[in-house]
């Protein structure tokens, strides 16, 4: 992933909060941190190779790895953008995840449409939710305290936790794939819901990266990002781009739901599980930063896989967090952020 | 910046941790003989996870429970005590170990002559100690650790058969079903959760297996909790070469594995579930459709060839409107235990209801070898693992013979 950002165009201005949503080193810099890290996962899934023995297993794991990852970037760019522009750490993100989960499963039980299609009602439904958690318990809290956020969105995650499973049931639930298929990529087996998951993903990123890059309201969002007092000044209604980015980072919750659906048993607790993830995926591609998001997804679902291979019946997460600790010991502002 | 965010949310999380797990410390002593146990209706007293993650198997369980107490009143209540009625003093865990114990505290001071419950083994855990200190029985219906019956309690009983019962009968049924089709079993991998639940399960049926002279191996672990995708582990069985596949998992990540290996394909023989939360579930065939056939699965079961289990389960189903699964079962059976029991010992006097307990001898509704009689230890001596398989999307008991409704089909779908 190259990086999209340029460099930062306005004057410096040292009591503001800078945070580039593309990424704001210098090309060259991040060319070299990407290559170092690719260099590392190469060595990881040669020690892999020696310590398994079985080419295919690694494969395997890398393709398997790096389908999931795409999803788990997904899910970490509605975070980070909230992150970047809002400076609100949303612990309710994987409960919002799981509620769009819940409306594709409706959807598609009430109706019987193909899952893909439920992106029409979920995406547009997160919007208005996201929108509607913002203005209606978040935006007076600009000046709170994190403390008071982080009870915020922690709560409204129980509330909503507890709110599915009083109306679904505790009871798994399933989305199928009508015409899910499967084929061989040079051995590994791929099924068709997991690419269509990825592809959708890397779609999904890719408009979101037009989006702040090339439009208006992008460069807004950036502004506000990059020095919120100073948009304000120059016209930008500060309190509507906040809105707008909560729920266009919910949004993408909203979507990769719809995509994860049928790789995943539905259930209301469902967001915990890639909350976590999630998190690490943020702090690893630096906070605020969507483009370090979308790699840093990469990286941990090929962690993740891998560290079946090196420990057998550990938890993946321990492998993630490992990654996750040496890589803020070495780079505490995540792998493409920025020192403040 | 974001760590100071990070550490206030995570001490907020343990701020939210602390005030939901306040459960009440139960004080000790034996306030067990609490008032209101000569008068009135006994009280038999049930603890499930009727919310929380597992709140469709508690609710279940407390219904098979309740449904237990009326067939007894119906039939006239305890007749040794002048026709006295039965009722159904119910209790939730909400799935935490802490708060199961303040239950049963409570259900005891309301004057239970004894209690069942609670399908998960840490709540159980916690429970006996409760029972032991009042000294009140306490028939667990679902518990699989055999580990609290290491510990000598006087009060507790089990209807299930334990996870080590089980995966010996899992081994010894894999050994006679592949000989019997002609493909003895030569290596075995093994797939499972990583906590206590699937790693005793694998552990246990390795030891059974070494005994039997199969091989087990590579044995393959993965975290329940969180993962999403065990296409790579499947991978690995493939390339070990083993001609059966075990799976010891819950339910959800079962249906994941099940799925993995329907797209990995490896050379298998069979798909062996131990203890498996999944592959003997209806629900599961819904969920996984062509996939799950042929699925086998080695665990305690309602008797599917008894006539009266199938009239309960009909009842079940009229009443609830969704199959009464086996832990519904369970619990029903348990309740009669006790109910027996207080019926024999002619007294609401907990202790001498589990004298009568430990000589029990109650004809179960779920698989066994003949009436529920239980070992000085608690456990039940008669209880018996069956391996069911699903057939044309139904999951039939198979094997042993005696309680098998139709053949094993020693196969799997993608390899004829």
């Amino acid at each position: 992933m190259s990086n999209i950002g340029t460099k930062a165009q306005s004057p410096p201005a040292p009591a503001a909060r800078r945070r580039p949503l593309l990424g704001g080193d210098g090309t060259g810099a991040v060319l070299k941190r990407a290559a170092v890290t690719g260099g590392l996962v190469a060595v990881a899934i040669a020690v892999a190779l020696i310590k398994s023995g079985s080419g295919l297993v690694v494969w395997q794991s890398v393709v398997t790895g790096l389908l999931m990852g795409g999803l788990y970037g997904l899910i970490a760019m509605g975070l980070t953008l909230i992150f970047g522009v809002l400076d609100i750490v949303n612990f309710a993100h994987g409960a919002l995840l799981a509620i769009a989960m819940f409306i594709a499963f409706g959807v598609v039980q009430g109706t019987g449409v193909h899952p893909y299609l439920t992106l029409l009602v979920a995406v547009p439904a997160l919007f208005l939710l996201g929108a509607a958690v913002h203005r209606g318990l978040l935006s007076g809290t600009g000046g709170a305290s994190l403390e008071n956020q982080l009870l915020i969105t922690l709560g409204l995650s129980l509330l909503l936790e507890n709110g599915l499973l009083m109306f679904f049931g505790a009871e798994p639930k399933t989305v199928a794939l009508p015409g899910d298929f499967q084929f061989s990529l040079f051995g590994a087996v791929v099924s068709g819901a997991r690419l269509y998951a990825f592809l959708g993903a890397i779609l999904i990123g890719a408009v979101l990266f037009w989006l702040l890059r090339r439009t208006r309201f992008g460069t807004a969002i950036r502004a506000v990002a990059a020095n919120g007092q100073g948009a304000e000044l120059v016209g930008v209604n500060v309190r509507r781009v906040h809105t707008l980015t909560f729920a266009i980072g919910t949004a993408c919750a909203g979507a990769a739901a719809v995509l994860a659906a049928p790789l995943v048993t539905v259930t209301p607790t469902l967001g915990e599980q890639f909350n976590i993830t999630a998190f690490v995926v943020v702090v690893l591609g630096g906070m605020g930063n969507v483009a370090g998001a979308l790699v840093g997804g990469l990286l941990i679902g090929l962690v993740e896989q891998l560290t079946t291979i090196y420990m057998d019946g550990q938890s993946s997460l321990l492998g993630v967090f490992a990654v996750f600790v040496i890589v803020l010991f070495l780079r505490p502002q995540g792998l493409f952020g920025r020192r403040s | 910046m974001w760590a100071r965010k990070l550490a206030a949310g995570l001490g907020a999380c343990a701020v939210l941790a602390a005030a939901a797990g306040c459960g009440g410390s139960a004080p000790s002593g034996a306030a067990g003989v609490a008032a209101g146990r000569d008068r009135g209706p006994v009280k038999i007293g049930a603890l499930h996870p009727v919310s929380g993650a597992n709140a469709v198997d508690g609710q279940q369980m407390r219904r098979g429970a309740q449904l237990a107490v009326e067939a007894i009143n119906a039939a006239g209540g305890i007749k040794s005590l002048g026709g006295r009625k039965v009722e159904l003093a119910t209790g939730d865990t909400q799935g935490k170990a802490e708060v199961g114990q303040s239950e049963a505290q409570r259900l005891i001071s309301e004057g239970a002559v004894g209690f069942v419950g609670t399908y998960q083994s840490a709540v159980s855990t916690n429970a006996a100690v409760v029972a032991e200190r009042n000294r009140v029985p306490f028939v667990m219906d679902v518990t699989a650790s055999d580990a609290i019956f290491a510990n000598g309690y006087k009060y507790s009983f089990r209807v299930q058969p334990g996870s080590a019962a089980i995966a010996g009968a899992a081994a010894r049924y894999l050994k006679e079903v592949s000989e019997q089709a002609g493909k003895p079993v030569r290596k075995v991998a093994f797939l499972h959760e990583q906590t206590d639940f699937g790693s005793g399960a694998a552990e246990a049926f390795t030891a059974a297996a070494k005994k039997l002279g199969i091989e087990v191996g590579p044995n393959i672990s993965y975290d329940a909790l969180t993962v999403s995708d065990l296409t790579a582990q499947v991978t690995q069985v493939k390339a070990s070469g083993a001609d059966v596949l075990a799976v010891a998992g819950y339910y959800r990540d079962s249906l994941l594995a099940a799925k993995a290996i329907a797209a990995v394909k490896p050379d298998l023989n069979a798909v062996w579930g131990v203890s498996n939360g999944a592959y003997d579930q209806p629900k599961f065939v819904s969920d996984a459709g062509a996939v799950a056939e042929r699925i086998f699965s080695t665990n305690y079961h309602f008797d599917a060839k008894n006539p009266q289990t199938a009239k309960l389960r009909q009842e079940y189903q009229r009443r609830y409107g969704a199959p009464m699964r086996t832990g519904a079962v369970l619990a029903y059976d348990a309740v009669q235990v006790i109910a027996q029991a207080v019926e024999r010992a002619g007294s609401t006097d907990a202790e001498k209801v589990r004298d009568a307990i430990a000589s029990s001898s109650v004809e179960p509704l779920t698989v066994g070898t003949g009436p529920i009689s239980f070992a000085p230890n608690g456990d039940n001596k008669t209880a018996l693992p069956v391996l069911m398989q699903v057939q044309g999307g139904q999951v039939k008991q198979v094997y042993p013979a005696e309680k098998a409704e139709s053949q094993p089909n020693y196969s799997v779908t993608w390899r004829s």
